[in-house]
């Protein structure tokens, strides 16, 4: 046991005592240290869960009640489905993979630089649309408080309150070093004590039980399944948050079993609420009624079965659900930002942490500025549909690249979870995906397009000689 | 993990450049090589197992003597740093660990110098008390030491709680100091309804212990007595010697790691202090078995 066998050891082939790898809790690279693995199935589920449910619940149903009626809780369940065909390629991927960067990463290592840099750089610009549109439903909501305490305001505070948020949230998390898990994780299980209570009492007054009258309408709108698809691909945003479990991966602790669990558990979870939220709105008022309340059309619900107390616990659970929502994307964001310029798609200046902080603060701020000035904008729907078609693009080819890596096989490619049905789950995955896009408004899928051929135009002046296919 | 196979790099064709110095940081002739000769979690009686941990990018370094009360160990010198849950933990090692590790390099090789045999480690983690939890299970550590200056090694006290810790504490207090010129103090506390013929009994099986361990018994004293605060008390003792040897009193590792007593122990008394580990369920079987990796999750 010499003192030279320590410091002169040869490069770190492998542990002796674990020859197989296995999953172990932490990363083993010893040149550079190793990474310890904190989040496990449960924090996974709140990450999952807390970045989906702000938008399908507390922005969403007046929306999509007005375009689809009941029927909206069709397109709910379609995002669903399409959400879950995603997880479980990507939950194959990522435990091949456990990077930060998620779907960018798979897809640069399986399909090549190009497709990688276009998905790199949406994905980012995806995030960054998301977090604009968080920012301007949690806008609404800090807006709703002044009018529940009975303050006028001259014009509607929404877009300005959402860019101050915008604002604050970004310079927290430059300069905050408190460790927010466990506030997420509180957040996560209050806002679902609060939603099962709502609607348990929501569904049975529906259902008659209290006698209360309900609204009979008919299920399908007037256009037929148009609206209802087109519906499903405007609210597919708040399906979003299931893929920033994967961004985690390589924190997150036995990876095989609770990433996969973590990802289709948040969708299942998420899923039956929005589906039931739409039930118990459109019970409670006629479609079109939902409509002119808008974005914060669930405090009108709450306050005409309970009176004032719902619609304080509803305001109060929609700030936190936004709140959460958009934090994560702008978190989510600067990861993606930091996976890019890793591979030299952006300068690699945008990756820097401050030594002081242990933030990324380029990276944030890049994310940041861009969320503040569309936040400002304060187009709802066109900011959640822009952010729906960059993050599809990415599904589809996060599934087309799990059929590629599982035809090639590369040596590297060792997944502790497989995808059950692998084909044709990423099959269909694949086709689902790219259809939903088609149902967009002309203006979204322009702005997105515009978005992606940005990004390959930047990735053909500025990184042609970067080779990322199979560099793992 | 597949990441770390430094042998998938020959995958890449041309290797970009920050995959390239990733690679490069993988293949780094760094660490823990130590362990090819040995089941680490087998620590041998001569050469206690002791666990330094060390925020190196905070600036903490090596206190004034620390080498040499650490000659006799074998040193898991963990250098973490903590990361703020907005930076992936990737990012962080990709900036700093090279830095870091040449610290810990720098580090271990002063302790090597003074005759500890060193095991280095550095972890990127968003918790700290997972991660030095995680070390002290995996390489079978008898203490975790709370680091602070050592004048000349002249006297230790052992604070000795009862006889659950009482064949560890021997066996780390013979290990570092037996071959020193150092003095052992044993120190018990009585409270409760022990009487003062129990509490004369543990000090003489602990002595007994030590003996047997190769302590020359001259070099041992003992100091019984009842006072009103057991932990006070170890403070005030501490204050006449140069190290503190005591048990893990606490149900929880993480709180002791860094919370009340040791820690405050270690404020107080301003010289180094081992924290004696308790005997882990398994502890003998394969330190890479692990336990549910979800305790970790739910904080």
């Amino acid at each position: 046991m010499g003192r030279d066998d320590v410091l002169e050891g040869g490069p770190p082939t492998e542990s002796p005592e674990s020859p197989e790898p296995t999953p172990a809790d932490h990363d083993r690279d010893e040149g550079a240290g190793e990474l310890e693995r904190t989040i496990g199935l449960v924090g996974g589920l709140a990450i999952g869960i807390g970045t989906m449910i702000g938008a399908g619940i507390f922005v969403f149903p007046g929306l999509a009640a007005q375009n689809a009626g009941p029927a909206a809780s069709l397109s709910f369940a379609i995002g669903a489905v399409v959400a879950l065909l995603v997880a479980l390629p990507l939950s194959e991927l990522a435990t091949a993979m456990p990077r930060s960067g998620g779907g960018y990463f798979f897809i640069s290592r399986g399909l090549g630089t190009g497709p990688g840099a276009v998905i790199g750089i949406g994905l980012w610009l995806g995030l960054v649309f998301a977090a604009a549109f968080y920012l301007v439903g949690l806008g609404s909501y800090a807006g709703q408080v002044f009018a529940e305490a009975g303050i006028a305001l001259p014009v509607n505070p929404a877009v300005p309150l959402g860019v101050a948020f915008g604002v604050a949230l970004t310079v927290l998390s430059v300069f905050g070093t408190e460790n927010t898990a466990s506030l997420q994780n509180a957040i996560v299980i209050v806002l679902l004590v609060i939603l099962t209570l709502f609607l348990s009492y929501g569904s049975l007054d529906a259902l008659g039980v209290f006698g209360t009258e309900s609204t009979p309408e008919r299920f399908l709108p007037p256009g037929g399944t148009m609206p209802v698809l087109q519906t499903a691909a405007l609210v597919f945003t708040s399906y979003l948050g299931f893929a920033q479990v994967a961004t985690v991966a390589g924190d997150i602790t036995n990876p095989s079993r609770n990433l996969p669990l973590a990802m289709v558990g948040s969708v299942l979870v998420v899923g039956a609420f929005y589906v039931v939220t739409i039930f118990v709105a459109t019970s409670a008022f006629g479609s079109a009624r939902l409509g002119e309340f808008g974005e914060t059309a669930m405090v009108e619900v709450a306050r005409a079965f309970v009176g004032l107390p719902g619609a304080i616990a509803i305001v109060v659970a929609g700030l936190l659900a936004t709140f959460s929502s958009a934090n994560a994307s702008i978190l989510s964001a600067s990861r993606a930002v930091y996976a890019v310029s890793r591979d030299d798609l952006l300068p690699e200046s945008a990756g820097r942490l401050n030594l002081r902080y242990g933030t990324p603060h380029v990276a944030l701020g890049m994310a940041g500025g861009p969320i503040v000035v569309l936040a400002a904008t304060g187009q709802v729907e066109l900011l959640a549909e822009v952010a729906s078609v960059l993050h599809l693009v990415m599904y589809g080819l996060v599934c087309i690249a799990l059929i590629r890596l599982r035809r090639e096989s590369p040596e590297w490619y060792s997944p502790s979870f497989r995808c059950p049905a692998g084909f044709l789950v990423a099959g269909l995955g694949a086709l689902t995906s790219l259809s939903l896009i088609a149902f967009m408004q002309p203006a979204s899928i322009g702005v997105g397009a515009a978005v992606m051929i940005a990004a390959y135009a930047w990735y053909r002046y500025y990184a042609t000689d970067v080779e990322l296919k199979g560099a793992f | 993990m597949t990441d770390t196979d430094p042998t998938s790099a020959t995958d890449a064709p041309t290797g970009t450049e920050a995959d390239t110095a990733t690679d490069t940081a993988a293949d780094t002739p760094a660490d823990t090589a130590a362990d090819v000769d040995g089941d680490p979690s087998a620590d041998q009686p001569d050469r206690p197992t002791v666990l330094y941990p060390i925020q190196v990018l905070e600036g903490e370094s090596l206190p004034v003597g620390i080498a040499d009360v650490l000659a006799n160990a074998h040193v898991v010198l963990a250098g973490y740093h903590v990361i703020p849950e907005q930076t992936a933990a990737d990012q962080a090692r990709e900036q700093f660990g090279e830095r870091a590790m040449a610290k810990l390099e720098e580090f271990a090789a002063t302790l090597a110098d003074a005759g500890a045999t060193v095991d280095v480690h550095l972890v990127f983690t968003h918790e700290a008390q997972t991660t030095i939890d995680r070390l002290i299970y995996e390489h079978g550590s008898l203490a975790v030491l709370v680091p602070n200056g050592a004048d000349a090694l002249e006297s230790v006290l052992l604070a000795v709680r009862g006889e659950v810790g009482l064949e560890r504490n021997a066996r780390l207090a013979a290990g570092l100091f037996a071959s020193t010129d150092a003095t052992l103090t044993l120190y018990h506390a009585i409270g409760g309804d022990e009487t003062e013929a129990e509490g004369e009994s543990l000090l003489d099986s602990t002595v007994t212990a030590l003996v047997d361990r190769g302590v020359r018994p001259e070099a041992i004293d003992t100091i019984l007595d009842r006072p009103d605060a057991p932990f006070d008390a170890i403070a005030r003792h501490a204050a006449d010697h140069d190290a503190v040897v005591m048990g893990e009193t606490d149900p929880s590792v993480t709180t002791f790691v860094f919370g009340m007593p040791a820690e405050q122990i270690a404020e107080r008394f301003l010289g180094p202090v081992f924290v004696v580990q308790r005997e882990r369920p398994g502890e003998e079987q394969s330190a890479a078995d692990h336990p549910d990796g979800d305790q970790s999750g739910e904080g």
